[in-house]
């Protein structure tokens, strides 16, 4: 045995030598001294603060809108499709652990920035209806009914006296989400492949304390075999009740007195 | 350029063979497995030159010719010395512990077949499996390994 | 235009709304385990609690259990004692729950102990829900000096129960093999413990080997597998009364024996001319029966928990597979297709799901498929690990593993580990000597 080991020892000592000799790659080039190339550093902000012509502003506060827009409606998710069952149960390997709890930690940073956005929106709405209904009001020639055609020519057809965006805006939605997305301890034992959705209907006072909080399949809690049911809908009352008062936008009361909110488990348990 | 590349590619070649010729230790391919115990370390005797063991391959039961002709030798013995066996299956420790006390008993097998050819009546012949329960060598490495995967043939008491 | 787009995408959304009931999809939430707190228990006049019980402490002790369990089960979250405001007698009673949602607690437990008019000891327990305001579970319950563990356990199965919507697990036991000695001369005892390690006791002197041993569901039997009189055999031990017998009249190596959901038979493996097949015995009337037939090695046997199915592990494709076939023997079939060795199968409780021990590229993986084959998942790898068996409720997986040993031996261990069904809160089960193949018993109380 050990004359083998010896023999092994002594072919691989051999292999190393060569490779260090013959094998290209090994050669480096030797390294050059960089030329020094001097720098003016500039403060940027004094360039930034020139004056612009009135139009040239006016465009680049669009753009800055649109932007912001176009990260707005990233966020939103109008899942109204039911949801499919997983075909397989997906692979909780540690490489997708880690992916999800680095999506974990950006989203807090996502919700954080909606925040500071539906603040600014109390003076300037991005998605403003009055602005849309003034763009529509332009052209009334048409009346054409709205859901049988599905072209862009609609935007230029409604009814300006019609709510066009439910009653809260988009942000405003995504604000309201947030708080609820902090309050919900989602029970972890539940199974993964069964209709995971409760649905809360809530009354609201203008200061956004809740009056009433009612589960709308609140007969299914005590049915047998729905166990998990009854420990989802608890933890969504519990997750209303931690969040209340909500923080609400400070218009338009009339619209989001009354909220339902759809507690749905199934993105979250599915992994 | 050109015979630079060549001189290079040739040199990877030629240690690319040196270093694969350096693997083999103690184990060799054989027909039974591709790694099967060739070395005397743990073999105790019967009687002078009666080796009391043979090696198998990883989840194999095959007896290579090394392990036939030691079987040989120990048919001879038994037969003249008039004695009963018992014959022992073992298994490696990289397996579940159920199909190793299975593949035990299949190696057992294998082995009383074959000394049953050569002549061993039915009624000398024991055989009990241990699984990977009672290793020969306590590393876990593949030479140890090697060396657990064998059949053992015992005077029985 | 992309305004014109913007607009024409959200007009289609909102139209399906309705006037003035605002719909909000929460499809987020955070998984973390639920905050809870454990109040110590109250003595109510302790005057009437001999000095002997007053020393168990169990007013601090159970509570103690409690939380253990609930924080071993990686679903719960204790909140420290230490900073809890209210007092255990009014936490029972009436509690101010601000105290308590003010550390963060969405429920708390509180309890009591009383020696009632006939001497006898109650633990009564109550769960709070913290952010609702109001009591969701109660119960009392009478304990002695000696199975106030058990009062623990049922207590922190409730619990589980009342908050996961499954079936607790903590009022269980753990069978399995102590190891000690050298690795080429190692004794193996059967042993058996309450789940959290407590109550360890050895079934066995350790004079000959003994292996796989796994629960009766129904009654307080185990069988296993030894080698008494270097004969490997599958043997039953009945735990009260400590007797052994073998079962059947086999004229070969009987192995991997395990019970069949009703309690009433064994099924196992019979080896014989160098194949190995399942064979089933009924317990009472000592029928035997074979299940597979074939010259390839069919082993590790697993009922389904209805008893209509059966799941093993064969070599018949040339390799170890995993394959199922009706409890009766017929229409067998593969169910494991992916890349590597399969071993160990066992049917889930919950009837859904097959774990496995899976070999490939020299690591070994627990895993869990569908009793189709399909979902394969693995939960863990590891050097060496194998043989898993499922907590009662199906969501937990107890296993071994050991440790790669050095020249002579050294370092080579086994020990016991357990994981989550979902591949999380991966644990290992002290024992007081290595450990290894361990199996879980039902729920003690049912």
């Amino acid at each position: 045995m050990y004359k083998s080991v010896s023999l092994s020892v002594l072919f691989h000592v051999v292999f190393v030598i060569a490779t260090i000799v013959s094998l290209p790659f090994v050669k480096k080039e030797p390294i050059t001294a960089q030329q020094l190339i001097a720098i003016d550093i500039i403060q940027i902000s004094e360039k930034t603060q020139l004056p612009f012509a009135p139009k040239a502003r006016e465009i680049i506060e669009k753009i800055k809108k649109e932007k912001e827009k176009r990260v707005v409606t990233k966020q939103a998710p109008p899942k109204i499709t039911p949801k499919e069952k997983p075909k397989a149960i997906p692979l909780p390997d540690k490489l997708k652990i880690k992916s999800e709890e680095e999506k974990k930690k950006q989203n807090p940073e996502e919700i954080k920035e909606l925040n500071r956005q539906s603040s600014e929106f109390e003076k300037k709405e991005l998605f403003d209806p009055n602005k849309i209904s003034a763009l529509i009001d332009k052209s009334k020639e048409e009346t054409a009914e709205i859901q049988k055609k599905q072209s862009l020519e609609l935007t230029q057809n409604q009814d300006s006296s019609v709510d066009l965006n439910k009653g809260i805006t988009l942000s405003q939605e995504d604000a309201i989400k947030a708080q609820i997305y902090k309050c919900w301890n989602i029970p972890l034992g539940l199974p993964f492949d069964q209709n995971l959705l409760v649905r809360i209907r809530l009354t609201l006072r203008p200061n956004g304390s809740i009056t009433s909080s009612e589960i709308l399949d609140h007969a299914r809690m005590n049915q047998p075999g729905q166990g998990f049911y009854k420990v989802l809908a608890e933890s969504a009352l519990r997750a209303v009740k931690l969040c209340d008062p909500l923080k609400m936008p400070t218009t338009g009361y009339e619209k989001w007195k009354d909220l339902q909110l759809n507690f749905d488990a199934k993105e979250m348990l599915k992994g | 350029m050109l015979i630079k590349s060549l001189k290079n590619t040739f040199l990877v070649i030629a240690l690319g063979i040196l270093i694969s010729a350096c693997s083999t230790t103690a184990t060799k391919k054989s027909a039974g497995g591709s790694d099967v115990y060739t070395g005397t370390d743990t073999v105790k005797y019967l009687a002078t030159g009666v080796a009391d063991r043979v090696f198998f391959g990883t989840n194999s039961k095959n007896l290579t010719s090394a392990a036939k002709a030691t079987l040989d030798k120990q048919a001879a013995y038994i037969k003249s010395s008039k004695i009963s066996v018992v014959i022992e299956g073992h298994a490696d420790e990289r397996g579940t512990r159920e199909y190793n006390l299975a593949l035990g008993e299949r190696r057992a097998n294998a082995v009383s077949d074959y000394l049953m050819s050569k002549g061993i009546a039915k009624s000398s012949i024991k055989v009990i499996s241990y699984g990977k329960e009672r290793p020969a060598s306590k590393e876990s490495s593949a030479l140890a390994w090697s060396q657990n995967r064998r059949s053992v043939t015992v005077k029985s008491k | 235009m992309k305004k014109f787009y913007l607009t024409f995408f959200s007009i289609l959304f909102f139209t399906q709304a309705s006037f003035a009931l605002v719909k909000i999809d929460i499809t987020r939430g955070n998984l973390e385990p639920l905050p809870a707190a454990i109040s110590k228990f109250y003595m109510e006049d302790p005057s009437k609690f001999s000095a002997e019980l007053k020393a168990l402490k169990l007013e601090e002790k159970i509570p103690e259990l409690i939380s253990n369990n609930l924080k071993r089960s990686g679903l719960f979250h204790i909140i420290d004692p230490k900073s809890y405001i209210q007092s255990p007698n009014i936490a029972h009673v009436k509690p101010t729950f601000q105290d308590w949602a003010l550390i963060k607690a969405q429920i708390m437990v509180s309890g009591k102990l009383v020696i009632d008019s006939k001497k006898r000891l109650r633990v009564e327990f109550r769960l709070w829900d913290v952010i609702a305001g109001k009591e969701i579970e109660g119960l009392a319950l009478f304990a002695t000096p000696s199975s106030w563990r058990r009062i623990s356990h049922i207590i922190s199965d409730k619990i589980y129960e009342r908050m996961t919507g499954e079936l607790g697990y903590f009022d269980t036991r753990i069978i399995y093999v102590a190891e000690t000695g050298s690795k080429t001369q190692r004794v193996k005892r059967l042993a058996i413990m309450d789940q959290d390690g407590a109550n360890n006791k050895y079934l066995t002197l350790g004079n000959e080997l003994v292996l796989t041993p796994r629960f009766n569901p129904t009654a307080q039997m185990i069988t296993y597998m030894s080698y008494f009189k270097n004969l490997p055999r599958v043997y039953l031990l009945n735990i009260e009364t400590g007797m052994q017998e073998v079962v059947g009249d086999f004229p070969g190596m009987t192995f991997a024996p395990r019970f069949s959901p009703d309690g009433k038979k064994i099924i196992m493996s019979f080896a014989k001319d160098g194949n190995s097949d399942i064979y089933s015995m009924d317990i009472a009337t000592r029928v035997v029966e074979q299940l597979t037939s074939h010259p390839s090695i069919d082993t590790s046997p697993s009922y389904s928990s209805d008893g209509k199915y059966i799941t093993f592990n064969s070599d018949r494709s040339g390799a170890q597979q995993i394959y199922v076939m009706r409890s009766d023997g017929s229409n067998a079939k593969r169910i494991s297709f992916g890349e590597g060795l399969y071993g160990t199968p066992v049917w889930s409780p919950r009837g859904d799901l097959i774990a496995f021990t899976k070999i490939y590229k020299g690591s070994f993986y627990i895993g869990v498929m569908r009793s189709d084959g399909s979902g394969e998942r693995l939960l863990t790898q590891n050097y060496y690990q194998e043989a898993p068996s499922w907590s009662p409720n199906g969501r937990v997986l107890i296993f071994y593993r050991e440790t790669k040993s050095g020249k002579s031996g050294i370092g080579g261990s086994s020990s016991l580990w357990s994981i989550d069904l979902t591949g999380y809160n991966e644990r290992k089960i002290k024992t007081l000597t290595d450990a290894s193949d361990p199996a879980w018993s039902g729920l003690l109380s049912k």
